[in-house]
């Protein structure tokens, strides 16, 4: 067994309905598992029981991530009876190695961290806010502004602005640009802009002063698959 | 000959009215139009009635009015009243409408204090469909649906209906019981039941004790002695809950 | 008033949302719901959004209540709704059978999901025949089929519009997968184009005194002579007639030269127009045929694009056991093609099981 690198990552992603919070965690969890890392994909999503990382499960575990989630089939029926939490959720952060935690939205936002035991003291957490900034609620600077404040505690801002299949590079660049003025507005540290991975080649011919993370989409498979 | 004195907010194009000889309901719309008069407040009053023999008075007052469904007066008038605030909403029911099919929407609008009036006439049984039990009748009691008499280890024990509001609802509600058989009583808690809806105090409830002589086959007599000796010593009458004071029961 | 969109922007969302942003675009008042799944976030969003702009929202105790009490909202000159779907839709066939037959401008969005029954929260087009012809009278109602998240705006818009200018029930049909689906969409001021909101009127409280200044108004749904409400109901059907054409939408892809033609509606459609793309590449002729008001069917429009067309076939599909066929074999009865089925009740259908289906028809 390789010796883990000290310290560990500990990730809560957390965001707006629909923004791209279980795509970046997927996304960094395999990045992490690609460097040689252990990871663990804890699924809090409460609110929202269609689109979550269950029915991706399977397919997750395979590229060797500890995915801490229910499977479709755990899960009897989804909606009404699927707005349940796999119990291991629970002690998360008792698993070694990198924990990657996918919240939901909701008006409570990461407060639904309050489930895991130990995640308010740790002092490993990270809180990440993932924005799209083509998103009807953080679509300009004020609403930005108006998102984060209804937040106890943001440690990093994920720029992820996109619109589906009609994105382009244009809408990435303009609507990240307005997410860093915010931040740097409010002096929020932004981790990286993630954008999908076609748009590399195009992307890459210009700088940005945050570092660009690209990403595979995998969430497009996840409803009710 | 002097006419009896009609109350400005009848609609008389509809009078004769069509309730049975002995009725109570035309007793308490009496009230309710005295009320709404000394009250001012017929060009802003909302009538809704519920199926039943209350459906009978969707024409009685000059007061705008609307029809809804058995059961559902309830919700329809808290749709008016949330919509329109400044309107001043009666919903006008029977035992079966608001005890049995709509209790769910008496219960849950009591909770949640909706500030609307609902007066509830309870006669013991459903008259318009032809005299079976309701929520309301009396142990012993015969109706075309108990034809040996109501057997409470079979269905139960009257609904007590001022009781259980008062006990569900905030501060600021108005209930209370009155019958037909004490006028002035009965117009001073219709007052309270308005007025506490005009100051926007809260839910206001008041159940009438009414008459049913012709399903109850009972002659004048009979009639009076059923409400008076049976029913208010099972109902208690009185003010149960009030922001206006000390009840009076 | 308070612009609520600005200047017009592509958006992306699920379809959920896209519902809350078009009521209030439609200058909707206050919402009455109650939780049911996937109509769910509609309620999320409106009640996210509505404080905002100074509107309400009330949950009642079921959704008898929530469909009560906006007859009652309505009929006292504010533009209220409700959202529902499955067991919740089947309830509010009572309050919805109250706005039919007051003709009151009742606007609902029925997110479909499995049936009978519980069934699934997931997704199905199985609601067709409640929202139709539910309720104890005759389907005076308008039924808008969508599928696309643009369409769940626009129609959201248009709905509350045709609710208010022609005084039926008024239905956007969507269902679970456009309820949670993302994509995008353009959302605009209706003002942008040229689009004018009807705006709301009381049926009760009018102004003035009564017996001085107006009659009261006295407003009935129940009836003592059977002549009464024949003539009221006779009434409701000329009303409808009359205006059917003006509200009638559909839409064809293909049609032309088709030899087999595809039925289909809501988030369907795209499958069956995926389909018509894919078997044109391969030499088949296909085209699609899709009504976007189910009531009213487009008729003549069916039969018009049946007679221009070589069609020696239709295949009916949708993700239920026929409840479309029903409708479209009433809508032509005295055609002779034969007519094919692909039903998936309450599992969606995909371009493959189309092109699968139509290969071995044909």
């Amino acid at each position: 067994m390789t010796e883990q690198p000290i310290p560990r990552l500990v990730e809560a992603y957390v965001g707006e309905y629909a923004s791209g919070k279980s795509e970046i965690a997927i996304n960094r969890a395999l990045e992490l598992t690609r460097q040689g890392r252990r990871v663990t994909l804890v699924d809090l999503d409460t609110v929202e029981p269609f689109y979550t990382l269950r029915s991706l499960k399977e397919k997750l575990e395979s590229f060797g991530i500890n995915m801490i989630c229910l499977s479709a089939k755990d899960a009897f029926g989804l909606g009404e009876t699927g707005a349940m939490l796999n119990p291991k959720a629970r002690w998360a952060l008792r698993h070694e190695g990198d924990i990657i935690l996918d919240i939901g939205y909701g008006v409570y936002g990461a407060r639904t961290l309050n489930l895991v035991e130990g995640a308010n003291e740790s002092d490993e957490l990270k809180v990440m806010l993932v924005i799209n900034y083509s998103r009807p609620m953080t679509n300009s600077r004020e609403r930005i502004k108006e998102y984060i404040n209804s937040f106890d505690r943001i440690d990093f801002i994920v720029a992820n602005t996109h619109l589906g299949d009609q994105t382009t590079a244009e809408i990435i660049i303009e609507g990240n640009q307005e997410i860093l003025a915010v931040a740097n507005e409010l002096s929020l540290p932004v981790a990286y802009m993630a954008a999908d991975i076609n748009f590399a080649a195009e992307l890459q011919k210009h700088q940005f002063l945050v570092p660009v993370k690209f990403i595979n989409r995998y969430m497009p498979e996840a409803i009710w698959s | 000959m002097v006419a009896p004195a009609t109350p400005k907010s009848w609609y008389l194009p509809s009078k004769p009215h069509k309730f049975c000889p002995g009725c109570g309901h035309g007793i308490v719309l009496k009230a309710l139009g005295e009320t709404i008069d000394e009250l001012d407040i017929q060009d802003k009053t909302i009538f809704g009635c519920d199926i039943g023999c209350s459906l009978l008075s969707w024409d009685f007052l000059a007061c705008d009015s609307t029809q809804t469904h058995h059961g559902r007066t309830t919700p329809v008038m808290v749709g008016i009243k949330r919509a329109r605030p400044q309107l001043i909403t009666i919903g006008y029911m029977g035992d079966g409408g608001g005890y049995s099919i709509g209790s769910q929407h008496l219960l849950n609008a009591a909770v949640r204090n909706e500030k609307v009036t609902l007066i509830l006439v309870n006669n013991t049984n459903y008259g318009m469909t032809g005299g079976q039990m309701a929520p309301t009748t009396l142990p012993g009691q015969k109706t075309e649906t108990t034809p040996y008499g109501r057997d409470p280890e079979k269905t139960g024990y009257p609904t007590k209906g001022p009781e259980f509001l008062s006990e569900l609802t905030p501060d600021g509600a108005y209930v209370a019981r009155a019958t037909v058989s004490k006028y002035k009583q009965l117009r001073r808690f219709l007052r309270n039941a308005l007025r506490n809806q005009i100051e926007g105090n809260g839910f206001s409830f008041l159940e009438v004790l009414s008459t049913c002589p012709t399903n109850w086959r009972t002659n004048a007599q009979q009639t009076w002695h059923f409400l008076e000796d049976e029913m208010e010593q099972f109902f208690t009458v009185g003010e149960f809950k009030t922001p206006f004071g000390k009840g009076d029961k | 008033m308070q612009k609520v969109i600005g200047e017009t922007k592509k958006a992306f969302l699920t379809g959920n949302e896209a519902i809350a942003w078009g009521c209030l675009a439609a200058e909707a008042d206050m919402m009455f719901g109650y939780p049911i799944t996937p109509q769910n976030e509609i309620m999320h969003y409106w009640t996210r959004l509505a404080p905002k702009y100074g509107k309400e929202f009330l949950q009642t105790e079921d959704e008898i209540s929530a469909g009560f009490t906006v007859c009652g909202a309505i009929q006292s000159g504010i533009k209220a709704f409700t959202a529902t779907a499955g067991p919740g839709n089947v309830l509010m066939q009572e309050p919805f059978g109250m706005a039919e037959g007051m003709r009151l401008p009742f606007f609902a969005i029925i997110q479909q999901r499995g049936g009978p029954s519980s069934g699934t929260v997931i997704y199905s087009q199985q609601e067709v025949s409640l929202t139709c012809y539910g309720g104890n009278g005759e389907g005076h109602r308008i039924v808008y089929s969508t599928a696309t998240h643009q369409e769940l705006y626009d129609y959201t818009i248009k709905g509350f519009n045709t609710a208010w200018k022609y005084r039926f029930p008024t239905y956007l049909l969507g269902d679970g997968y456009q309820a949670k689906m993302r994509e995008p969409l353009e959302m605009y001021e209706p003002s942008e184009r040229g689009i004018d909101i009807i705006k709301p009127y009381p049926l009760l409280g009018l102004e003035g005194h009564i017996g001085t200044d107006r009659e009261p108004q006295h407003l009935r749904n129940i009836y003592s002579m059977e002549e009464e409400l024949y003539d009221v109901v006779l009434k409701n059907d000329a009303d409808y007639n009359s205006v059917r054409q003006e509200i009638t939408e559909y839409s064809e892809f293909n049609c032309e030269n088709a030899e087999v033609i595809i039925i289909s509606h809501g988030v369907v459609s795209r499958a069956a127009e995926d389909a018509v793309k894919v078997l044109r590449a391969q030499g088949i002729k296909a085209g699609s045929f899709r009504p976007i008001t189910l009531r009213p069917f487009p008729r003549e429009q069916l039969l018009a694009v049946l007679e221009k067309s070589n069609a020696k076939k239709l295949l009916i599909t949708e993700s239920a056991l026929g409840q479309l066929e029903r409708i479209v074999k009433y809508e032509i009865y005295g055609q002779t093609l034969p007519i094919e089925t692909l039903f998936m009740p309450g599992v969606g259908i995909i371009d493959y099981d189309i092109i699968q289906k139509i290969k071995s028809i044909i």
